[in-house]
């Protein structure tokens, strides 16, 4: 007994499909018992509704054809369970997205309605009851990434009780947070706010932190991952190091300044900066005089700590965890190679707002004063460039980095406070201000601040009589606008970070064509991955300024108490299966499984089949395919099921039928 | 005499191809009424058979649609499903079907617009396919 | 012939059973033979008249040790059963032996006339006084033939390696397939299998058709096909058997030469074989080693030019 329920959804469907006329085609299927038409099926009465013909005509099966199932088959099966059916005896038919909303033409909706629903009548009939899997979970989460997303993350899964570990592949946490120097739209001090939360990652008890570590593979499936983590060989004992930087001091190589964005340099064993947690050296080989066939062991002779270790060795370590949050964050967008008319990066004083922020820190390379790379004086014109790689479909970047306005208003703001005698351009697209206060923010940034905003882009930059000259349109006054400049400051955009991608595979996930990683709802699972299990934290999903990625973050961690507070999952039960019988014991489903889901067994007899690891498969039915004698079948997608929905799609063929295959 | 419909089976994969037909239908994109999406849960499952069988029930075309290379939720689905239907393809002469009849393609949960335009270009495509060649 | 003998009572002392041929006065040609002792060994022959693959028979000696006679183009298929796993290396002895090509039955039968015993010496085929030159009734895949040295064997008897000398088959039904429209074409299979009787000859000629009892060609469920004898029914029964056979037929023919009503299967595996090679430069039953393209994927270079 089949029930057949139409939703209108308003006038979303009403208005292109004749809701009524697919149910009275559907009343005339062979098992359905009643078929109706419901205004909208989702609401409460049009759930009450479909529960009472449940009861009330001991229906066994559902057809509900409304929007697409990617939206609503949750809350339907849901629905029928509550009426006492298995949640898995339900097909839905999508007639709003792939129908009424793509269609004008009435009549050809409707058809394309009643064919859709023939079809869903005649799979439902092949439905079996399915069971939900429970399987325990690992209670322990990992989190990747040491930037205020993970730490946040971190933090938050820690304090439910649940154990974490962090792994970050750098030398210390705090990521692109810990290099800015103010945050708008309060001008509170990065560091400030950020330090204390670093270290209580160091400190939490239920936080286990591995920095210069990266994630090699991923194995295994929601609930219980297996994880190899590859700790690279710093030469530095972690438990030894004290962090009283004599080895920093004394090392005679130098080496580019990460931190500090290329500005200044370090040394080949530093630590990252001050602040850094854990406040340890590490030793970089490439830069190293002994690692480059000098003699040199000077690090070796200072350290008071004797922690210091030329043949530590990268190590593998293998953990299980039941979730993993990637919180892998941006990297600042290379301007060099798509700009050749702002430079390729030739004059040294046309720095990117990352290096900026440095200039201004006064942790950073010059002590917290802006002095010019190139001759160290103090800038008096500051030119400011939004949109460096950013909508700018010219080099192929149509995407706003959704920050570049408020940090390049914020350093505009930052340079009069430094320089009360400079003056501040700013080049921009439009003012994208849109969280809270910002847009008094950058306001106050005009009017008390003295900043000059010019609407236009950049079209050079060049160099005449030790200044820089930037030249660029005024599109509001239409004019051409030529700015001679101390320094240049470009608001680079946003990419997910180096590696992103190659992580991204090994968790197996997407990333969408910026190469963000992809949430799995844009709007109602933002932080779920589309593999389960999976969680995403601030900008690897797409770039976020820090509330909204503390707000996400906090929301990812939400989600991995919520799945692993109850120590068990319910999986999915759309999985394959063999039916021993018609095995040949050919193996072939083994041979295609991405999951190793499926395993060799022996009947009584003796003869080998194949046997499904139910906690294992994920359901992609590509075994179901290469079995010859059909025996292993993806549930809910079997090949009885897409065969009968083949058939009856297509059955009324008369009038168009043109092609006479067999 | 109206022309007859150009009926398509479409098998797509449930996490790029349809969530991309979906997404066509939020943005309302208007597409030609022939094509009978029937949802898969990747392009790994579309068994060569299935196509043929459509083409024996009398469709006019049939279409898988998957994720692009690398995309793939189960991960190597579609490029399982690469090897199986470019043999399909090019099998068909041999069996008596014009290959212009049938498609494979890919389209992510992002291109809805990519989405609507294959749906036209292939009915277009499909409605011309001359089998007397 | 004593060559043959002594090398299966040889093969004999390690294994279980051997397979060959034995002359038979029941069928026009001569019958596959399972040879347990020495005695039994005696009455082996092998001459154009052998014209199976005894190779179908050995995934149901799964569980034995076994030899088997094997010409060139059996060997391939013995080669893609062990690549497939479905039987094992170590538990198959391959006797190869120089093929003088075999013949084509049912070509010998209209020279001659349905049903008697056929024989062949010296390059002549006999039958009742009658005869006929070898070259001129040979099988379809032995003019042309690849196959001559046997990929795979442990004992080799006689001289292999020398394909036999024939003429090219004249291309007859190939040609005038190969100029029909689509259309045309798909009328042509619609009368081939109007005639099918659904006997699954086919399938049990086919060394790699290992699924036996539980194959989908007849089985009700899924419904790929009805168990109807009607063209559009037997039709799709077969393109499941093609379909599973992709990257695995090895092009021995036997389903076509089994075929009671004459339907030219070959004219698909053909073409599907083709196809997987200049795919994937892949050739069934070239190696034991080799794996069937369809259960592996190149992430780099399987580009092939998509629409759109």
């Amino acid at each position: 007994m089949i029930g057949f329920f139409i939703c209108q959804c308003g006038t979303n469907i009403s208005a292109t499909v004749d809701t009524g006329k697919v149910a009275a085609a559907a009343a005339a299927m062979r098992g359905v018992a009643v078929a109706e038409s419901i205004q909208y099926t989702c609401s409460d009465p049009g759930q009450a509704t479909i529960a009472e013909a449940i009861r009330g005509k001991r229906l066994d099966r559902v057809v509900i054809a409304a929007c697409s199932p990617r939206m609503h088959e949750a809350t339907f099966r849901r629905a029928l369970e509550r009426a006492g059916l298995n949640p898995f005896m339900l097909e839905m038919v999508n007639i709003r997205e792939q129908c009424s909303w793509i269609h004008s033409d009435a009549s050809e909706a409707t058809r394309k309605a009643t064919d859709l629903a023939r079809k869903a009548v005649a799979r439902v009939r092949h439905h079996t009851p399915l069971l939900a899997r429970k399987t325990a979970a690992v209670r322990r989460a990992l989190v990747i990434g040491g930037g205020i997303a993970g730490i946040q993350a971190a933090l938050d899964i820690a304090a439910a009780g649940i154990p974490v570990t962090m792994v970050e592949r750098s030398p210390s946490i705090g990521g692109n947070m810990a290099r800015l120097d103010k945050t708008f739209p309060t001008l509170d001090c990065s560091s400030c706010i950020l330090a204390p939360l670093m270290v209580e990652v160091k400190q939490h008890e239920n936080i286990e932190l591995l920095v210069n570590s990266e994630v090699d593979d991923v194995h295994g499936y929601a609930g219980n991952f297996e994880v190899d983590i590859r700790r690279k060989s710093t030469c530095v004992d972690e438990e030894k190091c004290t962090g009283c930087m004599i080895c920093q001091d004394k090392c005679p190589a130098r080496a580019p300044d990460d931190f500090n964005a290329g500005l200044g340099s370090s040394k080949a064993i530093s630590i990252a900066f001050p602040q850094a947690v854990p406040l340890i050296a590490s030793l970089r080989k490439e830069h190293c005089r002994r690692f480059n066939g000098n003699k040199c062991r000077l690090c070796q002779k200072l350290c008071p700590a004797g922690a210091i270790d030329y043949g530590q060795e990268e190590a593998v370590l293998r953990r299980s965890f039941g979730a993993i949050v990637a919180a892998t964050g941006y990297d600042h967008y290379d301007w060099k190679a798509s700009y050749p008319t702002y430079g390729m990066g030739m004059y040294p004083d046309v720095v990117t707002s990352l290096q900026y922020e440095r200039l201004l820190s006064a942790s950073g390379p010059t002590g917290g004063r802006i002095r010019r790379p190139s001759d160290g004086a103090e800038p008096r014109q500051v030119v400011f460039v939004s949109c460096v790689g950013s909508r700018d479909e010219s080099v192929g970047r149509p995407q706003c980095c959704s920050v570049g306005c408020m940090y390049t208003a914020k350093q505009a703001v930052l340079t009069r406070e430094h320089i009360p005698d400079s003056q501040a351009y700013v080049f921009y697209m439009d003012m994208r201000a849109g969280g809270k206060d910002y847009e008094e923010f950058a306001r106050r940034a005009q009017t008390r601040y003295g900043t000059l905003f010019i609407r236009g882009r950049v079209g050079k930059i060049f160099p005449r009589r030790g200044k820089l000259v930037v030249m660029g349109t005024d599109t509001l006054a239409g004019d051409q606008v030529e700015i001679e400049a101390d320094l240049v400051v470009l608001a680079t955009g946003l990419d997910a970070s180096a590696g992103a991608g190659e992580l991204a595979r090994k968790l197996n996930i997407a990333c969408d064509r910026n190469g963000f990683m992809t949430e799995e709802h844009p709007k109602l699972r933002p932080v779920e991955a589309a593999s389960a299990g999976v969680f995403l934290a601030g900008a690897c999903q797409g770039p976020k300024d820090i509330p909204a990625t503390v707000a996400h973050a906090g929301a990812a961690a939400a989600k991995v108490i919520g799945m692993l507070a109850r120590g068990e999952l319910e999986a999915s039960p759309m999985v394959a299966a063999v039916t021993e019988s018609r095995c040949a014991g050919c193996f072939k489903c083994r041979g295609v499984c991405p999951f190793g889901a499926v395993e060799k067994a022996r009947l009584p007899d003796g003869r080998p089949v194949a046997r499904v690891i139910g906690s294992v498969c994920r359901g992609c039915g590509i075994c179901n395919v290469a079995c010859p004698p059909g025996a292993i079948s993806l549930n809910g997608f079997t090949d009885k099921e897409l065969i009968a929905e083949i058939v009856e799609v297509l059955k009324p063929d008369v009038g168009y039928r043109t092609l006479d295959f067999g | 005499m109206t022309e007859p419909t150009t009926r398509i089976i479409g098998f797509l994969c449930n996490w790029c191809s349809y969530a991309g037909a979906d997404m066509a239908g939020m943005s309302r994109m208007r597409q030609p009424a022939g094509v009978r999406i029937i949802r898969v849960p990747c392009s790994g499952r579309v068994d060569p058979l299935l196509v043929l069988r459509a083409f024996q029930e009398g469709a006019d075309g049939v279409l898988v649609s998957g994720c692009h290379p690398g995309d793939c939720h189960y991960g190597s689905g579609n490029y399982f499903a690469r090897r199986r239907l470019e043999l399909l393809k090019r099998m068909l002469p041999a069996l008596g079907i014009n290959p212009e009849r049938f498609h494979y393609t890919r389209v992510s949960a992002t291109e809805g617009a990519r989405w609507a335009e294959v749906v036209s270009a292939i009915t277009e495509r499909v409605k011309n396919a001359n089998d007397n060649d | 012939m004593e060559d043959l003998i002594s090398a299966i009572k040889k093969v004999l002392e390690q294994v279980d059973v051997v397979l060959g041929w034995a002359r038979s006065e029941a069928a026009g040609v001569a019958a596959p033979a399972f040879f347990h002792t020495p005695a039994e060994a005696e009455g082996a022959i092998f001459d154009s008249t052998c014209v199976h693959n005894l190779a179908v028979h050995l995934p149901r000696l799964a569980d034995k040790k076994a030899g088997i006679v094997a010409k060139g183009c059996d060997a391939r298929s013995i080669a893609q059963l062990i690549a497939e796993g479905i039987i094992k290396r170590e538990r198959v002895t391959v006797i190869g032996v120089a093929c003088p090509g075999v013949i084509d039955v049912k070509k010998a039968w209209r020279c001659f006339g349905f049903g008697k015993r056929v024989s062949d010496s010296g390059g002549q085929v006999a039958m009742e006084g009658k005869t006929v030159k070898r070259e001129e009734i040979l099988l379809r895949k032995c003019r042309g033939c690849r196959e001559a040295g046997p990929v795979i064997r442990d004992v080799t008897v006689g001289e292999v390696g020398k394909a036999p000398a024939a003429p090219a088959d004249p291309a007859g039904i190939r040609k005038r397939f190969a100029a029909m429209s689509f259309a045309e074409r798909r009328q042509f299979w619609q009368d081939q299998f109007s005639r099918c009787i659904r006997c699954y000859a086919c399938r049990e000629a086919c060394p790699l058709c290992f699924c036996r009892d539980v194959c989908t060609m007849q089985a009700h469920e899924p419904g790929w096909s009805g168990g109807a004898t009607n063209s559009s029914q037997s039709w799709m029964a077969q393109l499941v058997r093609i379909s599973h056979m992709a990257g695995r037929c090895t092009g021995c023919e036997e389903c076509e030469r089994a075929c009671p009503v004459g339907i030219p299967l070959m004219l698909l595996l053909e073409e599907q074989n083709a196809v997987v090679e200049e795919l994937f430069g892949y050739r069934a039953g070239s190696g034991t080693e080799a794996k069937t393209p369809f259960l592996t994927f190149d992430v780099n270079n399987d580009s092939w030019e998509q629409e759109r």
